[in-house]
């Protein structure tokens, strides 16, 4: 489902070359729940973010969804974003001045649904992180669990083939992180392969698979936990 | 889909600045259409046709200092050798000047007594020539005849029995049939009768800025002032060759005499207007200024929207919207913010019309102003957040995941 070749990133400034990636490899199979730990700086942000197409890479081979994406300009990276994959942020990201409804909503309108059929995606993934009653709440009336609740909703509303989660307990106390992960855990369980950035060894442990980035490259890829294996 | 619902509500919960631009376009509309509205009052004005040749004429003061002068011998004198210089077509003596400001006037009225209002007339003294010589239009009657000029000494309250008048002033004299002036009896100083025996399409009073500009009369009258104005119509194309001809003739026929001022009826005109150009330079300033300041308003609003949402907008890319729909986003965004400026502006320039036309007499703004004005501003509105939202659109859709 995700294939990533020789991938590098470097990043140039006038005087100074970064490789944030060095030969990143990696092979993501649907369904897996895969956990990205390692230090600050090794470049797990920058892989997520170019698996997630928020950024282009330097050279190597990127195949998502069976689609080599180095090929897509930024609008068609854009349509394959809204489509195909599901954002989850450290700090939430939602919109401030939109209800949980509006918030939910943006996705969808960009896809274009109409609608009818906008509300009903909107109502049933509100429903389904248990917050279908709040729906006219704005944002700062949540707690920072159901924020990010908020935002696996709208992750979720576009029935993208895969969910990428940037940190999403980095800003929950322990027990809204535990019910965060339960969340994830269960959606993985429904068949949408999660990829998740973490520091949190012991949440990754939680995950399927865990593969450490170090200084640009997967130092420990393929690792199941025992937990996938039992 | 143009994400009207969501942007209105967004907008709905940061009312202060948008409310503030709206405010600002609302008195650039009102602001705007009224003072556009006066320049083309004053355009108007000044394109109204003063009924005179103004591109082949010009005049002169003759002023008399010598002592024993016989002024009715010499004005004869002048005028028969201005009208024989190859080039001039004609030349008169004249009391006054369309357009330039001092003249005579006068009440005429239909009845005679002093208990009867009569209309305010612009009186022009002039001979048989003044038809020619001011390239008139005689569309009803006929012009006077030499035996019907008579002197106008000083001090003298007699006036002559025929005139000639305006189609304006006949129809203000006569409201329900104008051209029925023609042979009729006007008064003028309350109870001296004159006959109607012309009717001249058009010919301004001194004063544009008076209502009654096209109520003027001709009457045969040739006066004996030591100072008088000749007026002198040449062939097209030789007016500024004959100026100082006729001048340095005039001045060198007669030692008792100076000439001065002289002066092209497109001098008079521009001189007349000038302040009402003036007026309208200074008011285009306004508008482009205001117009200006207010597109600098929205640039400036959108640049700060922008920035306080930079991380909303990496996450909207994110989330799958592409660069158009991040720019339509602050465009649409935009264009409510200019809805409800328009909206308040069209009441304040209605209500501000309102006043003026009370007020100054005028005649009220047609829709075409006002919606010129809504069309102009919705343009200034959209070119000016252009850059912002363009700025706006470039932002990275890794924005989103980065923590400061």
């Amino acid at each position: 489902m995700l294939t990533m070749k020789n991938i590098c990133k470097v990043f140039q400034t006038s005087d100074v070359q970064t490789h944030a990636l060095r030969d990143f490899n990696l092979n993501v199979n649907e369904g897996d729940f895969l956990s990205v730990t390692g230090p600050s700086g090794s470049g797990k942000t920058t892989f997520l973010n170019i698996a997630g197409l928020l950024e282009t890479y330097t050279s190597g081979e990127f195949l998502l969804d069976g689609e080599d994406v180095g090929k897509l300009n930024d609008n068609g990276r854009s349509r394959f974003r809204n489509e195909k994959i599901g954002f989850i942020f450290q700090g939430f990201n939602l919109i401030a001045d939109l209800n949980l409804f509006d918030n939910v909503d943006v996705p969808l309108r960009y896809r274009g649904f109409n609608a009818k059929e906008r509300k009903r995606r909107i109502e049933e993934n509100l429903e389904r992180v248990g917050l279908a009653s709040r729906m006219k709440h704005l944002p700062s009336q949540l707690s920072g669990g159901q924020q990010q609740r908020v935002a696996i909703a709208r992750a979720l509303a576009t029935d993208p083939r895969f969910l990428l989660a940037d940190e999403p307990t980095g800003n929950l106390d322990t027990d809204m992180a535990q019910g965060v992960m339960s969340l994830l855990e269960e959606i993985n369980r429904q068949g949408t392969t999660i990829i998740m950035v973490t520091h949190d060894s012991e949440l990754a442990q939680r995950s399927g698979r865990t593969i450490q980035v170090k200084d640009g490259r997967v130092s420990e890829a393929a690792a199941f936990n025992q937990k996938a294996i039992a | 889909m143009l994400e009207s619902g969501l942007i209105i509500r967004a907008l709905m919960r940061n009312k202060i600045g948008a409310l503030l631009i709206a405010l600002q376009i609302a008195l650039t509309m009102t602001i705007m259409v009224n003072a556009i509205f006066m320049i083309q009052d004053r355009q108007q004005q000044m394109a109204r046709e003063s009924g005179i040749n103004e591109e082949d004429t010009f005049y002169l003061t003759n002023t008399i200092f010598a002592q024993d002068y016989n002024i009715q011998v010499g004005l004869q004198t002048d005028l028969n050798a201005i009208r024989k210089t190859p080039g001039v077509v004609d030349a008169i003596q004249i009391n006054a000047i369309p357009l330039s400001g001092g003249g005579w006037s006068s009440g005429l009225q239909t009845e005679p007594g002093e208990d009867k209002d009569g209309i305010g007339t612009a009186i022009y003294m002039v001979d048989d020539h003044a038809i020619n010589a001011l390239d008139l239009e005689l569309i009803a009657g006929t012009n006077f005849s030499p035996s019907d000029i008579g002197w106008r000494l000083p001090a003298q309250s007699a006036w002559p029995a025929k005139v000639i008048i305006t189609q304006a002033l006949a129809n203000s004299l006569f409201p329900d049939n104008g051209q029925s002036a023609l042979g009729k009896t006007v008064y003028i100083s309350n109870n001296q009768p004159m006959q109607v025996i012309g009717i001249i399409k058009n010919l301004q009073a001194p004063w544009n800025g008076w209502s009654g500009v096209e109520r003027s009369a001709l009457v045969p009258f040739q006066m004996e002032s030591r100072s008088g104005r000749y007026f002198i119509r040449t062939e097209p194309g030789r007016r500024d060759e004959l100026m100082p001809v006729i001048e340095s003739m005039l001045a060198n026929s007669d030692k008792g005499r100076i000439i001065r001022r002289l002066s092209t009826m497109e001098e008079t005109r521009e001189q007349s207007y000038r302040q009402h150009n003036a007026t309208n330079k200074i008011l285009m300033t306004v508008v482009s200024t205001l117009t200006l300041i207010t597109a600098f308003g929205i640039v400036g609003l959108a640049i700060f929207s922008i920035n306080r949402r930079t991380k909303q907008i990496g996450t909207r890319r994110a989330l799958g919207a592409t660069r158009w729909q991040v720019m339509r986003y602050f465009m649409v965004e935009n264009f409510f913010i200019s809805a409800v400026g328009i909206t308040i502006g069209i009441i304040g320039t209605v209500s501000l019309n309102y006043w003026l036309v009370n007020k100054f007499n005028m005649t009220p703004l047609g829709f075409e102003l006002i919606a010129l004005g809504v069309v102009t501003l919705v343009i200034v509105g959209q070119l000016a957040v252009l850059y912002p939202a363009r700025k706006a659109a470039l932002i990275s859709p890794a924005t989103a995941t980065r923590t400061v």
